[in-house]
């Protein structure tokens, strides 16, 4: 999946469906049993003024599925649902989603979660989920890099399994060095590719001539200097 | 006969009717063999050559040719043997001489001998592939004389021996010599070779050895290779009188070999007298007769450019790196150019002006001038220098020459942005101040620069001097439309369109009231004629000339910058104030206040005003008064020009600073134009082809580039391709 445009909308997204005279939405009308239900768990967790499901919504929804707030597993429902903006779920994101995990309901949500985790995994998918994370982050408009606070926490949460090590002296790095104060697209694309392809710790296959960006190369210079 | 058919008519060959008288053959050869011995004994006189002629024909033409020619080789090898011995009697240095007396007769009588025997040798001889005469009395003197047991060794130790006599100073008869070696070279080039050039060779390279490693003991690098030129031109000397001349090539090599290639690095590295001395002491002749030797020898030439290199890049470095040297630029220039101009001399006129040493000269300069980071600024001070008083008086020719020399240091500048940034600096202090001693000399500059630069360095150099003109014009022009004003102080303004000068902070200051209504007058006419510009006063950059009476009645002109113009002419309407007050009056910022009270009131020589207390620093409790007793021995009095000068470390940071900084957006220039017109290319050829683009101006850093780069996709100008990482594509 390519890098999404970025655009990005200031306020909550509005809601895309229509309420007719019975107050059910005239887009479901015509729509099977199935759709009813996602609709009516949407409506539990959403926001009724805006029409979305906020972040108040979204805690709740954690805590109905057993899931922390900070957990990655959220992070990959977003990435299922194609959620645009940070703590929101719009109808349409959330019927797309249920209806491509296959769910309309809660506990089934719930069993869902770990298929989720494998399909995440995959190959062909865990480089698209990786790129999405950062840009879930990117909640201003025009916002091009996210801070290395966020971005320590994002590498944990995201990385942290597969590459614990890399993910440890990065953040340890990220937060001791003066150079940059965010991260940008770029830097973050080649921070999955410098774990994948680098042999650590020894980073033997590291060649400072080909092209990583700059702050990996501080980075690597950085931890042979710890080594030595 | 027969009634047959017509028979063709058959001509037959008229055969003579020859008696073949058996003894006939053994008869005419007796007379031959005859003929042959008294050839031999100098009697040939009384030979009848048509007779001896038509009895070798007779005798070949009869079918005897078999029995002539084998009576030919008994009867020669036979006297040869006589000869022989007679030679081998000889005794010591007429064994030489008897040698050739013989060997002439030999010759003699061959030639006889062979014209006599002319049939048969175009006969006989080449049908049935025997040698022929002349060559067969050749190889038979080879055989029986040259290659006999006696003579053979005898021969050759004798030849050499004189070689050595030779050598070794004596004189010998080189007629004698070249007549033996020729004898040797007619009898074929193998026995020359064999029986003389080789051995010759290998003694040859024997002495030499022993030779050079005697000279080498007790000699300087100097005068041995005097010793060995004296000996390599003997040796072709001693070709050229009395050897085969293709042994010169080869004699020479061994000379070469053993005196030269075998020595080569201890000369050079000689203590006290070798290559680095020499260099050292500008021995002009003795550089030249090492590099016509070493030229002679592989990597010779090689050698002394390595060393003179190696040498050259030290002393450049410690030149550079010196710190004493750094505390005066001209100084320091001006080094540099000598030492540029010494090697330039040397390689002139000992090295052939060869240039694979120009090279090395210039890589060496090009790598020990940029050690120091601040040669830009020094060459900048030195130019300086010269177009302040340096150049005063000098020829217009003189003057193209050091301006072409300090060009040749220029071109060595890795920085050249960092030049053109002081440069400007100076050349616009210099062009404000009026400073400079020709502008003819400064124009000529600005053109080298161009040439060499392009015309984007120059073209903001040469705003400045169009400003100065325009100036001028505009001047007259304001003065000429107030004619009113021709009474009063005379304003001189400099425009400066902002952008070709170096950006200065605009500081304002009060100026006293007749100045502020004059510069008034000049804003509103400037600004009739030039609508929408801007006009801002730099009165840290002005000068101004006022007439001054002190307390004695003494009368000066004084010189000053427009700062102190505004503190002095306080004093007109007050005789005491307080350095609170001037500084209220005039709003002159603190610092340059200081600094102006200073030069006026506690330089010796300049002090027009009076400071209470008399302490070298000024205070801010401090009082002004004018010296009514000041003097000076000169009717006009300069205080405190504004002159160019070294950086101080603040300033040199600053400067540095704005460098960088200037130099990302040409990086990122540089980039995009790469990337436009290639669309796609990987990392390491774009930092390749963006420092070849920038070279000109200045070494780009790898690091920079980079992250010029980065910053270049974050704007989405370029991307990495998604695949090969190390791609990078430009974004239309």
């Amino acid at each position: 999946m390519p890098p999404r445009a970025s655009k990005r909308k200031s306020a909550p997204p509005n809601s895309s469906s229509v309420t007719s005279s019975d107050g059910r939405s005239v887009s479901n009308k015509a729509k099977t049993k199935g759709m009813d239900k996602i609709d009516r768990l949407f409506n539990t967790y959403a926001n009724s003024s805006l029409g979305v499901i906020d972040p108040e919504g979204i805690e709740a929804l954690c805590s109905d599925l057993g899931v922390d707030y900070t957990d990655v597993r959220i992070l990959m429902l977003a990435w299922k649902l194609k959620a645009e903006k940070q703590g929101y779920f719009t109808q349409d994101e959330w019927q797309t989603g249920l209806k491509a995990l296959g769910v309309d309901s809660l506990t089934k949500l719930k069993k869902a979660l770990p298929e989720l985790e494998k399909e995440v995994e995959e190959p062909s998918n865990y480089e698209d989920f990786y790129i999405y994370a950062f840009q879930y982050c990117l909640t201003e408009e025009k916002q091009k890099s996210v801070d290395i606070e966020s971005i320590c926490e994002l590498l944990n949460l995201v990385l942290g399994v597969q590459f614990r090590p890399q993910v440890d002296s990065l953040v340890e790095y990220l937060k001791v060095q003066n150079d940059y104060k965010v991260i940008n697209a770029d830097q973050w694309i080649n921070f999955l590719r410098f774990c994948k392809e680098i042999s650590f710790p020894d980073l033997e296959n590291y060649d400072a001539t080909q092209a990583w960006p700059l702050i990996l190369d501080n980075f690597v210079e950085w931890m042979r200097e710890k080594q030595s | 006969m027969s009634n047959q058919k017509k028979r063709n008519f058959q001509i037959e060959a008229f055969k003579h009717r020859v008696v073949v008288d058996p003894k006939y053959a053994e008869k005419t050869w007796k007379i031959l063999e005859h003929a042959i011995h008294e050839i031999y004994n100098h009697n040939a006189s009384g030979l009848s050559f048509e007779e001896l002629y038509r009895n070798a024909y007779n005798m070949v033409l009869h079918k005897f040719g078999e029995k002539l020619y084998s009576g030919l080789v008994t009867t020669m090898t036979a006297h040869l043997k006589e000869i022989s011995k007679s030679i081998e009697a000889a005794q010591g240095d007429l064994f030489l001489e008897e040698l050739n007396r013989k060997w002439n007769d030999h010759n003699k009588a061959l030639q006889m001998i062979r014209d006599i025997l002319m049939y048969m040798d175009r006969t006989y001889i080449p049908n049935s592939r025997k040698t022929p005469v002349y060559e067969l009395g050749l190889n038979l003197w080879r055989d029986n004389i040259i290659h006999s047991g006696k003579i053979q060794s005898r021969l050759l130790s004798t030849l050499l021996e004189l070689v050595h006599r030779e050598r070794t100073g004596e004189v010998i008869d080189r007629g004698l010599m070249r007549n033996t070696i020729k004898m040797l070279m007619d009898l074929g080039s193998s026995v020359y070779q064999d029986d003389f050039e080789k051995p010759f060779l290998e003694v040859s390279a024997e002495f030499y050895k022993v030779e050079s490693q005697k000279f080498i003991e007790c000699c300087d690098c100097g005068d041995y290779l005097k010793k060995a030129e004296i000996r390599l031109n003997e040796e072709i000397e001693r070709i050229a009188h009395y050897l085969d001349v293709k042994s010169e090539a080869k004699i020479t090599n061994v000379v070469e070999k053993e005196m030269i290639a075998n020595h080569m690095t201890r000369l050079v590295h000689m203590e006290n007298s070798g290559l680095v001395n020499m260099l050292l002491d500008d021995k002009y002749e003795d550089l030249g007769r090492m590099y016509n030797l070493f030229k002679r020898v592989p990597n010779g030439l090689s050698m002394i450019r390595d060393v003179m290199t190696s040498h050259l890049r030290e002393t450049g470095k410690q030149l550079v790196t010196d710190a004493e040297s750094s505390k005066d630029p001209v100084e320091f220039v001006q080094r540099l150019l000598d030492e540029r101009d010494k090697y330039d001399k040397i390689i002139c006129q000992a090295f052939s002006n060869a240039k694979t040493f120009q090279n090395a000269l210039n890589s060496s300069f090009e790598y020990f001038i940029n050690l120091n980071s601040r040669s830009p600024e020094f060459i900048s001070l030195f130019v300086d220098d010269k177009l302040r008083k340096g150049l005063k008086g000098v020829s217009e020719e003189d003057v193209e020459i050091i301006l072409d020399k300090v060009m040749m240091l220029f071109r060595y500048l890795q920085e050249k942005d960092v030049f053109e940034k002081y440069y400007k600096q100076h050349l616009a202090k210099r062009l404000l101040s009026g400073k400079t001693v020709s502008d003819d000399a400064e124009r000529s500059l600005i053109v080298k620069l161009k040439t060499e630069c392009g015309y984007q360095f120059t073209s903001k150099l040469e705003g400045m001097f169009t400003d100065m003109k325009t100036s001028q014009d505009t001047m007259q022009g304001f003065y000429a439309n107030h004619p009113e004003l021709a009474e009063g102080p005379t304003l001189v303004v400099q425009v400066l369109t902002t952008g070709s000068w170096p950006t200065q902070p605009t500081i304002t200051c009060n100026l006293p009231t007749e100045m502020a209504a004059l510069c008034e007058k000049f804003r509103s006419h400037y600004l009739g004629t030039h609508t929408g510009r801007r006009l801002s006063w730099q009165t840290n950059m002005g000068t101004a000339d006022i007439k001054a009476t002190f307390g004695k009645g003494q009368k000066h002109e004084l010189n000053v910058s427009t700062y102190q113009m505004c503190v002095l002419m306080l004093f007109n309407n007050a005789d005491r104030l307080s350095y609170k007050e001037i500084e209220q009056a005039t709003e002159i910022p603190a610092s340059d206040l200081k600094r102006c009270l200073q030069s006026m009131a506690c330089v010796k020589g300049k002090n027009v005003l009076r400071k209470e207390p008399m302490s070298k620093d000024i205070g801010t409790d401090d009082a002004f008064f004018v010296n009514d007793k000041f003097t000076s021995k000169f009717y006009k009095v300069k205080i405190g020009t504004v002159v160019a000068q070294k950086e101080s470390e603040p300033e040199k940071l600053e400067t540095r600073q704005r460098v960088e900084e200037d130099r990302k957006p040409q990086i990122e220039a540089a980039i995009v134009r790469i990337m436009k017109s290639r669309r796609v290319l990987d990392h390491n050829n774009v930092i390749a082809e963006v420092t070849k683009q920038l070279q000109s101006r200045f070494l780009a850093n790898p690091t920079e580039i980079k992250k010029r780069i980065e910053s270049l996709i974050e704007r989405e100008f370029l991307e990495r391709d998604s695949d090969d990482r190390k791609l990078y594509r430009y974004l239309a």
